[in-house]
């Protein structure tokens, strides 16, 4: 290289140099660029900034590049305006003038940036030496610069109100299902996502053009809510949103930038579901509620899925459908009230009923929880919170029901008993794990407890249970959901009826073997545990057997109190069972009657024919407890066997009324059973009695809670322990601060604890 | 190094010294430089580069290509005192 030049020279060479560039320059923008030697221009351009002069090319690529752009702006872009300088608003109805000028405009754009990458590569070398050390943008940004300031955002004219208003346009346009020339649009988007603004860093997008796309898109999902709302119902409402979402996904996709997505969502969810839920809920004849009366599980769904999206919307789903389970829990409730108080008020007639508006309540309450978790699994997917405040629903109606915890052990009785429904093990089964899930909804277990031991009970001593399996199974998942302390006096029952059998078998070896006289009737006897069983050992109730049964018991007795000492038995004569043979008129019978019944019945064998025995009589020589007397005598001369004929007749026993032996007696069948009492709920009085022995049941429950909590903390403070034994007790029953208070008090009293002596 | 017409093939390209001397060198090793890469479009011919200095310049871009991200240990490229200077400004000018 040759040594320092005169300034004079220099600055000639310059300006020689330069009017050949700015030449090549305008060349490229008429797009003759394949004229040109690019050896040439770059070794211009890298003379001209290794001689110093950087500043001045820059600055005058930058003048010859904006006279340019505002040639062109005013030769191409002007007259492309939509409608030659009118205001902005007004545009042409179908849009057609608008997708012109975005043409325009993006040819426009295309032939910039080509030119720019020419340009850019004939100045690499000022690039790359001169903008770095001058802290200039690189000539390309510098093109872009130049284009926002003199095309998009042009002081002399309103290109970029028009620009803005014909993408608007075109959006509005395409939502309202015309089709437009998405590739322009996109077009002027990606220029106007390439352009940064200069002061925010940020790109002309989202400065210029995304926050009125937004507004607007916010105003027109306003008008369309509020219009959709008025005309659709909630299924078609529902519809509609959904596609709008999908179609603003799908414009945001094709032509916008990823990062307007969530904000045009959350527009779009904003005006079309949040202000209008509690309107789409509760809309008449296609709401929510509608929905789940038909079983819409479609429309469920995608009331699901839109909802989901805003902040509130399961939460209002949720409240609205419990508020429906618990509405149709109460129907169901009164239904069976309702049943109980006009059956009530209607007599003692047929006992039956009772036991069949239990069954029907749960049911009811069955197929209510049927559909709800079909709907849970349907529609909602499986969404766990739905499954809480739905079981909290039926959990609230369940227990408004202070009966359910009896209906529900009635209907399993009532599953359980009888093989002859028609129902095979497994439907029984699948049955019974639906009724655990009503179970499970029970707060009180222990009431629970007492009605199932009582019915379970009933169905061993009865031999009523339809298989032992099946009773094992229904323990085994009474077990999983309460525990082994739940079902270990069920358990025992079971073991008492086995033991039972054992001995029952070596009483009759015994009998064989013995030089005693034997019984003139075949004895079964079932030794049951007192704590296992529901029955009230000091209220046993009295009844005078005839001569050859209590001997038959005193045998036995001597039998069984010869093997275990120490042990105390007490019959239960309201348990038993008899077979006995009944000779009529017309044939003899075999009858199977209650214990109550054999009694009374033995007591006509003594009697000549046609004579008579009063109520009174009967009373007086068996001592069966009223209640139960009134109920076999009932059964015997009231029912479908009237074994007794009553006088005078009517359904009900009372005092004074006189019974003959019914020689005229016909059935079909050589055996019959005379239907004892059946299981059914409870009268109001009994109602009474179980309620009290479970509270006292609980106030030992309570007071065994508190000690052993005591036991391990030995001081505590007081609200602490309430909150501990309610914690406690909760599995079985929910007890009030009040009783457990009461406890603590009757605790004290015992000095079974003490206060604290430092408060 | 002389194939006698400008048909340079995909994988060669020529580039013609001021003093008219045609070099083939492969594209690969050309691209190295910036500058010459923008110029692939036309026939290169530098105006300001001697034979002397464009066979060395092309020897530094096969060079270049042939160590670049290389494991083995990288050779001294021999530059004789005569030529630095002028090679230094070459190199500026063709960016590599």
């Amino acid at each position: 290289m040759s040594s320092r030049r005169s300034q004079n020279s220099a600055d000639l060479q310059f300006n020689d140099n330069w009017e050949r560039l700015a030449q090549a320059i305008r060349e490229i923008h008429k797009k003759n660029a394949s004229i040109l030697s690019f050896e040439e221009l770059y070794r211009n351009a890298y003379n001209m900034v290794l001689h110093k002069n950087g500043d001045k090319l820059y600055n005058g690529v930058r003048g010859v590049i904006t006279q340019h752009l505002e040639e062109v702006a005013q030769a191409q872009v002007v007259p492309a305006f939509p409608l030659s300088g009118a205001s902005s608003s007004q545009t042409n109805p179908n849009g057609a003038g608008g997708a012109n000028f975005l043409k325009v405009l993006k040819n426009v754009w295309e032939d910039h940036t080509t030119c720019m990458l020419m340009i850019r590569d004939i100045l690499m070398y000022m690039d790359r030496v001169y903008a770095k050390t001058a802290n200039v943008p690189l000539v390309y940004d510098l093109g872009l610069e130049l284009f926002r300031d003199t095309i998009v955002r042009s002081q002399k004219h309103p290109i970029q109100n028009h620009l803005l208003d014909v993408l608007l346009q075109q959006i509005k346009l395409e939502r309202e299902n015309e089709i437009i020339d998405r590739s322009s649009v996109k077009a002027s988007m990606d220029m106007l996502l390439e352009l940064t603004d200069a002061s925010t860093k940020d790109t002309v997008y989202a400065t210029d053009f995304e926050g009125r796309f937004l507004e607007t898109s916010s105003e027109y999902y306003r008008v369309e809510g509020q219009m959709l709302v008025g005309e659709c119902d909630a299924p078609e409402y529902m519809k509609k949103v959904e596609k709008r979402l999908i179609e603003e996904e799908q414009r945001v996709r094709h032509y916008l930038s990823p990062s307007t997505e969530p904000k045009i969502r959350s527009i779009v969810e904003e005006e079309l579901i949040s202000k209008h839920l509690k309107t789409v809920i509760e809309m008449e004849n296609s709401g929510l509620i509608p929905m789940l009366r038909n079983e819409k599980m479609d429309d469920l769904g995608r009331m699901y899925k839109l909802f989901g999206r805003v902040l509130k919307g399961h939460e209002e789903m949720k409240s609205a459908i419990s508020v429906h389970i618990r509405e149709l829990g109460k129907a169901i409730n009164e239904t069976v009230s309702s049943n109980i108080s006009s059956e009530s008020s209607g007599g003692s007639g047929d006992k039956q009923t009772g036991a069949s508006v239990a069954i029907k309540w749960v049911q009811e309450v069955l197929d209510l929880k049927d559909k709800f978790d079909k709907v849970q699994n349907l529609a909602l997917s499986n969404d766990k919170a739905f499954q809480t405040s739905f079981n909290e629903a039926f959990e609230h109606f369940i227990n408004k029901n202070s009966k359910s915890p009896e209906f529900i052990s009635l209907f399993i009785d009532d599953n359980l008993k009888k093989g002859l429904k028609g129902k095979t093990e497994e439907e029984v089964d699948s049955v019974l794990d639906k009724t655990i899930t009503l179970f499970r909804f029970i707060g009180e277990k222990d009431v629970f407890e007492r009605y199932y031991k009582q019915h379970l009970a009933k169905r061993l001593l009865l031999g009523r249970s339809v298989s032992d399996d099946a009773e094992r199974g229904m323990i085994g998942k009474l077990k999983v959901e309460c525990g082994y302390q739940f079902t270990t006096k069920l358990e025992g029952m079971f073991n008492d009826m086995r033991i039972s059998a054992d001995t029952m078998a070596d009483f009759k070896d015994f009998l064989d073997k013995s030089v005693l006289e034997k019984p003139k009737m075949d004895l079964g006897v079932t030794v049951l545990t007192s704590t296992f069983w529901p029955m009230n050992l000091s209220a046993s109730p009295r009844c005078n057997f005839p001569a050859e049964i209590t001997k038959a018991c005193e045998t036995f007795q001597r039998f069984y109190l010869g093997r275990h000492s120490g042990r105390r038995l007490t019959w239960q004569s309201n348990m038993g069972t008899a077979d006995i043979r009944g000779s009529f008129k017309s044939r003899k019978h075999d009858l199977n009657v209650s214990t109550y019944q054999m009694v009374i019945l033995l007591m006509f064998n003594d009697l000549p024919e046609g004579e008579s025995l009063s109520y009174e009589q009967i009373k007086g020589e068996s001592d069966i407890p009223e209640s139960d007397l009134k109920r076999n005598l009932q059964s015997l001369a009231c029912a479908r066997y009237k074994i007794l004929v009553k006088e005078p007749k009517g359904k009900d026993i009372n005092h004074g009324d006189v019974f003959y032996f019914n020689n005229e007696f016909t059935a079909p069948y050589q055996r019959i059973k005379i239907p004892t009492v059946a299981s059914k709920v409870e009268t109001e009085g009994e109602r009474k009695e179980t309620r009290e022995k479970v509270e006292e049941a609980r106030k030992h429950q309570t007071e065994a809670a508190i000690v052993r909590i005591m036991k391990d903390r030995k001081t505590m403070e007081h609200n602490n322990l309430i909150a501990e034994v309610t914690k406690q007790l909760q599995p079985r029953f929910v007890p009030i601060p009040a009783l457990i208070k009461k406890r603590i008090e009757a605790l004290i009293e015992r000095e079974y604890l003490e206060r604290a002596p430092d408060r | 190094m002389s194939q006698n017409k400008s048909h340079s093939s995909t994988e060669y390209v020529k580039l013609t010294s001021s003093d008219g001397f045609e070099f083939y060198i492969e594209r690969n090793a050309a691209l190295i430089s910036g500058t010459i890469k923008n110029m692939l479009s036309s026939p290169v011919h530098f105006r300001d580069i001697t034979a002397v200095i464009l066979e060395k310049v092309c020897q530094y871009l096969y060079y270049k290509s042939r160590y670049t991200a290389s494991q083995t240990d990288i050779p001294a490229f021999p530059i004789e005192p005569n030529l630095a200077l002028e090679l230094l400004m070459v190199a500026d000018f063709l960016d590599c």
